[in-house]
């Protein structure tokens, strides 16, 4: 196995084209993986400390974050704290301090566990990412991204150089929630992120996200537009939670059953207007 | 591949297996053998160093990351033969039983201390949750932080 520390894209795009290449960030899903013998690539390339690939900043009314920029620097950051606050209270429950002084934002989506938590977040925004390759750089809704666990829109030969993420309006109520076994290093058993604007006491826009029950974490859109021009009064929210578990399927694994799972999210999204 | 970093101090210059993680490279390159392999999957903390000032799993970290950056393991702490205040207040508050988990927990303390010299509970649980202890039931660890923290601070 040969390892390439780099300095630019045109090193990455010149090493995407060698056969078997990985690309290596924070290492902390990549090195798992490599020792388990489920990736073997002959060439491992360190985006980490490509320039282009890092830090955070106002772009009109979006922030970009770099996709190599630890999850400890985005906590960091002023403009996060100010202009997306759940950005960060997600990312604090994510790992532990020692995975997110490496862990980046471009190794938890493409790693697309179905419970990435930052995904829920980022699907809430509306977040695209900036996907590059020897011929074009073009843009791509993240929601459009996950396919399947594990599975990605990437192709080989592309890296992920940036995430946009749009601003979200004043005065929506957000929340996140995950579920897990304990609370340092939980891997969700159910997540669900919120972010609802209400009008006199009726909703005016609804955007709901959910990790860890279906294939990739996903916006619940039929759901959304069910809540939207709703009063929000105790059948709604009883509406609500019929609504939103008879619209996920999760399956049962190791770590809790399909009925637990719908249980978890009606109660969740219970919990999310109920505090509005 | 050829690499270069400051360990515990000392500029070091190896050729090394791109293969191994840092944590390798300390145990068996270097012999630096207080830095512990507990689960090797980034979840018991027992591997923790700290690189550049940030606390870090070296069983995460692939060794030619630590090219050019600056390493303190747990044997980069006491000087002269005295232990540093943090050993001192594990030692005097019983927050050492088996002691396996010991400079992974020392490794996250000095690490948040140097953030939060003053930290409250709450602090000191978030910047230990990266760790685990199967003897100690935690509490003695907490008050080992909350002592080595009133100790540096008298000396700073
Ligand atoms: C103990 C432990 C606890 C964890 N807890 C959580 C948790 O609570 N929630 C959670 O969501 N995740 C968790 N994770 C998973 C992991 O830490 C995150 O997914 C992290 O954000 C991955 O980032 P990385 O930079 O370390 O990725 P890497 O391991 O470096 O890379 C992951 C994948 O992304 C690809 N990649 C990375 N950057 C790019 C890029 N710019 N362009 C294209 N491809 C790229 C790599 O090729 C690789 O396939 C945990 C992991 C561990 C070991
Ligand atoms: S050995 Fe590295 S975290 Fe357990
Ligand atoms: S003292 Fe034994 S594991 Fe912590």
């Amino acid at each position: 196995m040969h390892y390439q520390r780099l300095a630019s894209e045109r090193e990455l795009l010149d090493g995407l084209a060698q056969p078997h290449a990985a690309i290596l960030c924070g290492g902390t899903d990549a090195m798992i993986k490599i020792r388990a013998g489920l990736l073997n690539p002959s060439l491992v390339l360190d985006v980490s400390r490509i320039e282009s690939l890092r830090g955070i900043r106002r772009n009109g009314d979006a922030v970009e974050i770099g996709a190599a920029t630890s999850e400890t620097e985005i906590l960091r950051s002023p403009l996060v704290r100010d202009t997306l606050p759940l950005l960060g209270q997600v990312l604090v429950q994510l790992g532990s301090v020692q995975i997110r002084n490496r862990g980046t934002l471009g190794g938890n989506i493409v790693n697309a566990s179905p419970a990435a938590d930052s995904a829920i977040p980022l699907l809430l925004f509306d977040t695209e990412i900036q996907i590059v390759d020897r011929s074009e750089e073009r843009w791509m809704p993240l929601e459009s991204f996950f396919i399947g666990p594990g599975k990605t829109a990437l192709e080989s030969g592309q890296f992920i150089r940036t995430l946009r993420i749009p601003i979200p309006r004043e005065g929506g109520g957000s929340s996140f929630h995950k579920v897990g076994k304990r609370n340092a290093l939980t891997i969700a058993i159910a997540s669900l992120g919120s972010l609802i604007w209400t009008t006199e006491g009726t909703i005016s826009e609804a955007r709901l996200a959910v990790g860890s029950v279906a294939p990739t974490p996903a916006r619940l859109r039929s759901v959304e537009s069910a809540l939207r021009g709703r009063m929000l009064d105790d059948a709604l929210v009883a509406d609500a939670r019929q609504l939103i578990t008879s619209s996920i399927s999760p399956i049962s694994d190791v770590r809790a059953s399909a009925e637990y799972r719908k249980n978890v999210i009606g109660d969740l999204l219970v919990r999310a207007l109920e505090a509005l | 591949m050829k690499i270069a970093c400051t360990i515990n101090g000392k500029r070091v210059e190896m050729d090394i297996d791109p293969r191994l993680r840092l944590l390798d490279m300390l145990r068996e390159t270097l012999h630096l053998t207080g830095t512990k392999e507990g689960c090797g999957e980034g979840e018991c903390g027992a591997c923790t160093v700290l690189m550049d000032g940030a606390a870090v799993n070296s069983c995460l970290v692939p060794a030619p990351q630590a090219d050019g950056t600056e390493i303190l393991t747990i044997e980069g702490l006491a000087e002269d033969g005295t232990l540093h205040p943090i050993q001192q207040a594990y030692v005097d508050t019983g927050g050492v039983q088996c002691g396996f988990c010991t400079p992974g927990f020392i490794m996250a303390t000095y690490a948040l201390l140097l953030e939060s010299p003053d930290p409250t509970e709450e602090e000191i649980l978030s910047g230990l949750e990266g760790n685990l202890c199967r003897c100690t039931g935690y509490s003695k660890i907490v008050e080992a932080v909350h002592l080595a923290a009133e100790r540096m601070r008298k000396v700073a």
